[in-house]
């Protein structure tokens, strides 16, 4: 990559410092609400739905509120510095940073709305806004293919899986006639249907944490830019699905097999995961592959739930938050220094960049579980609560702590041991005191956890449902947690010893997922959809006659079926036709011939010519049946419809024309034409006969009409109708002419470009 | 070139042709037509100025140039019809003045909102119509 040379800093920009700010106001809010003991809003939103706009500063709440919001200060900053040197890389304007750190802060509050959320509708929205502002931060660059599929990944396997969610939450609200949690959580029991909704909302909530096997879209999500991974994929975006579970935790725990089902998907997770993360080359896919087993941990504990899960699950969330947050923006800093992407062409870095090595190195320290990090009591957490569930879990624990150690040492001594591979340029502040903030968080937390601890405890006592007991600290002796810990370090050692010798195998297991995952399941079936979608239009539009037969035959047949299924007593009948109907009689004897004779003409001004006679024709005799309205409109339009065919013919070329008079119509074609036309009049004669055969419910509608026209100042009963009755129907119908005179003009505009 | 008599009378009927347009909106409420019909009577005036003078004389005499933002301002004024009610706290679309009061008569016109959403509708319609006149007799030119 062209390194470019750079004189001067680049200063802050007035949309990133309002993004900073806004994640300053929230953090202060969030803390302050969580100090003073939680707060609410609860205002009507829909009462005719009974839906509330009901929001609650619990413990919960506080917790994953404070990570996107604090968290979302330093990406924030680190961002201001990241994102003009990233543009400026790809030869873009500085202003397209505007758009980055509206989507960021548009993020920020749908996730602050999510966490706060009391109704599950309330919560879908906000969930599905944290997937639109994803899509539009993961496909920032937009010129980027590979950038632009991944967004479309990422918000196609978290938006459908979110359908699943809103079915699960309907299915509730048709149970229970509520959609509040507190309600749900009071009322609901062990059933079939409680077991059915709550998974379906599990799915939603696994898509969205990246586990197996959805993980797939997140390794791709890497395309973003940087800040917007550091983001995203750990504090915030992936934090939402775990936070789902923990939140309807409650109804979760009903049944025991969600909560086994949580333990398979959560030790699945770990394992795919960790072992890609073991094979990954590149810096940011490694952190990719980390975060879906470290989230594999987390629903692991809470598939594991009671109060000790909680307390792990919440306290690991918190811990391994602050910590990947500091070693996804390591990662971008490093590639802002060399133009390193990969492990391959890093190394040596803690001589040249000795603060990052530092500050990175307790981030690594953390989530492998080191002592005098906050992640140590992560894993002691961990481990207590697979103790609690027996021997085979506690194990496939100690299993999964040994990978992560082993990867997350094979990702930090990467970087910074071994032989120096290029000279790093020097970088922005901005780009490094970020992590060494949060790698002093991390240091604090080692050592005084009791603030950490308390906001985990109360996290996790809403999603336990009640009080939870959370004691962490240093103990000198030979319990079981310990040696477990000292388990994983080893086999983590051995793990990372070996590794030159599983290379081959690791290769390959990240092969045959590319091709037989489900990522590929994806491609197939997206692939798949767009062909149909392509063969469908293609049959649509491959005539004229072949569009209009795709809009009425259609039309017809959904009518038909109508009229098949519904009572026709008394529908069809045959009246006496009277002396005075002997004009309207005439007229539509005229009208019928005129129309029989729009099929013989073969040139174009005569066709367009029959049928004005035949509109015309119409038009005198809703003047003869007593519609003036109708008929003046009638005449007019058909006036002006003759007059622009006329002009439109006058435009194109003679002999074009000519031409396509001369043009013999394919047989089968004709037969289908014919076929579609009796198929679409018979239903219309129908329709239109049945509806002439009963007047009664008509005339007492028109009187109605009349009597409310006078209310409504009116005497022309039409025009009240269209203005007042039925206004809205009027303001939709004058929309389309004014998007129908946009289109005539842009297409007349691209022509006379052409 | 048309002939003079095409000429003459297409500027003689322009006038009345804007007056008949005019009578229909206003009277819709109480008489046949409405802010349609109205739109496409004015239309057709002025689509006759087309055919006898051609665009560049039209365009010369009259504002064409601005239908475009006649129509979207005439879609404005329904909307805004439309929204009014809302801010005020009543329904969409709720006309003003209620069945219980008499609406204030200038003439035969009576002020009611029903009447302010009709020529709205108007507006729309007459500007969309002579733009798409315009734009079309336009390409026709380019392609002379």
């Amino acid at each position: 990559m062209p390194r470019r040379s750079r004189s001067q800093h680049l200063g802050v920009s007035a949309s990133a410092g309002g993004a900073v700010a806004c994640a300053c106001a929230a953090s202060a809010t969030f803390l302050g609400g969580w100090l003073a003991g939680g707060a609410g809003i609860d205002v009507p939103w829909a009462p005719t739905w009974d839906l509330r706009l009901a929001f609650e500063l619990d413990g919960l709440a506080a917790l994953y509120g404070l990570l996107a919001a604090g968290i979302g200060v330093l990406v924030f900053v680190y961002a201001s510095a990241y994102v003009p040197r990233h543009l400026a890389d790809q030869g873009r304007s500085r202003r397209e940073e505007a758009r980055l750190h509206a989507a960021m802060v548009l993020f920020l509050v749908s996730m602050l709305g999510l966490t706060t959320a009391q109704d599950l509708i309330l919560l879908f929205v906000f969930w599905d806004l944290t997937a639109v502002a994803s899509w539009l931060l993961i496909g920032f660059d937009r010129r980027n293919r590979d950038a632009r599929l991944s967004a479309l990944m990422a918000l196609l396997v978290t938006a459908i899986s979110a359908v699943l969610m809103l079915i699960g939450i309907l299915m509730l609200r048709v149970e229970y006639a509520t959609t509040q949690l507190p309600e749900l959580f009071a009322v609901a029991r062990p059933s079939t249907t409680v077991s059915a909704a709550v998974g379906l909302i599990a799915v939603a909530a696994l898509a969205k944490s990246a586990q197996v096997p959805f993980h797939f879209w997140l390794p791709r999500a890497m395309a973003a830019p940087t800040p917007v991974s550091a983001y995203l994929h750990s504090a915030a975006m992936v934090a939402a699905g775990v936070f789902l579970l923990s939140r309807i935790h409650p109804l979760i725990a009903l049944d025991a097999d969600l909560l086994d089902g949580l333990l398979v998907v959560g030790f699945a997770s770990m394992a795919v995961g960790g072992v890609l993360a073991l094979a990954a080359d590149g810096l940011k896919r490694l952190l990719a592959y980390s975060t879906i087993s470290q989230y594999g941990y987390v629903v692991t504990m809470l598939g594991v739930g009671g109060s000790s899960g909680a307390a792990a699950a919440s306290f690991y969330v918190l811990a391994h938050a602050l910590a990947k947050s500091a070693l996804f923006m390591t990662a971008g800093t490093v590639t802002a220094a060399t133009g390193a992407k990969s492990l391959r062409d890093t190394g040596g870095l803690a001589r040249a960049m000795p603060l990052l090595a530092i500050a990175s190195a307790a981030a690594v320290a953390a989530i492998a579980a080191l002592p005098l990090t906050i992640g140590f009591f992560k894993d002691e957490l961990f481990f207590k609560a697979a103790l609690e569930r027996g021997d085979v879990v506690a194990a496939l624990a100690v299993a999964g702590a040994a990978l992560t150690f082993a990867y997350m040492m094979r990702f930090w001594s990467g970087i910074f041991l071994g032989a120096p591979r290029a000279a790093p340029q020097p970088v922005e502040r901005r780009l490094v005191w970020p992590v060494v903030l949060l790698a002093g968080l991390v240091l604090i937390g080692g050592i005084v956890v009791a603030p950490f601890a308390g906001l985990a405890r109360d996290a996790a006592a809403a999603t336990h449902a009640g009080a939870v007991k959370l004691d962490v600290a240093y103990h000198l002796d030979a319990r079981a947690e310990n040696l477990m810990a000292l388990a994983a370090y080893t086999l983590g050692l051995l793990v990372l010893a070996l590794r030159p010798v599983l290379e081959a195998s690791l290769g390959l297991v990240e092969r045959v997922g590319n091709r037989f995952g489900p990522e590929r399941a994806y491609g197939v079936s997206l692939r798949g959809l767009n062909r149909i979608s392509d063969r469908l239009h293609a049959v649509e539009v491959r005539d004229l006659r072949a569009r209009v037969a795709a809009v009425i035959v259609p039309a017809a047949v959904l009518v038909a079926v109508g009229v098949a299924f519904t009572p026709t007593a008394g529908s069809y009948r045959i009246g006496n036709v009277l002396a005075a109907d002997a004009p309207l009689v005439a007229t539509l004897a005229v009208c019928a011939l005129a129309a029989v004779a729009v099929t013989a003409p073969r040139r174009h001004l005569s066709l367009a010519l029959t049928l004005s006679a035949v509109g015309f024709a119409l038009a005198t005799a809703y003047s003869l049946m007593d519609a003036p309205d109708v008929a003046l409109v009638a005449v007019l339009i058909e006036t002006i419809f003759a007059l622009l065919f006329v002009g439109v013919f006058a435009l194109l070329p003679g002999d074009v024309l000519r031409r396509e008079a001369q043009l013999r119509v394919h047989r089968s074609r004709t037969v289908r034409d014919i076929v579609v036309a009796t198929l679409s009049g018979v239903v219309t004669m129908l329709v239109v006969w049945a509806a002439f055969s009963r007047p009664q419910p008509d005339a007492a509608m028109a009187e109605r009409h009349l009597e409310l026209a006078d209310d409504a100042h009116g005497k022309d009963v039409v025009t009240v109708i269209l203005a007042d009755f039925r206004g809205l129907d009027t303001l939709v119908e004058v929309t389309v002419v004014a998007v129908a005179m946009i289109g005539v003009s842009m297409l007349l505009a691209l022509r006379a470009r052409a | 070139m048309t002939s003079v008599l095409t000429r003459m009378v297409s500027r003689a009927l322009l006038a009345p042709t804007l007056v008949v347009a005019a009578a229909i909106l206003v009277k819709g409420y109480g008489d046949v037509g409405d802010g349609f019909a109205a739109g496409i009577v004015a239309a057709l005036g002025i689509l006759l100025q087309f055919l006898a003078f051609g665009r560049d004389e039209v365009a010369a005499a009259l504002p064409v140039r601005h239908a475009r933002s006649v129509a979207l301002f005439g879609l404005s004024v329904g909307v805004a019809v439309f929204a009014a009610p809302l801010v005020l706290g009543g329904a969409p679309l709720e006309h003003w003045p209620p069945a219980t009061q008499t609406p204030v008569q200038i003439g035969s016109l009576e002020l009611i909102t029903a009447v302010v959403f009709d020529v709205g509708v108007f507006l729309l319609v007459l500007g969309s119509a002579v733009t798409i006149i315009d734009v079309l007799t336009a390409a026709g030119e380019d392609g002379r």
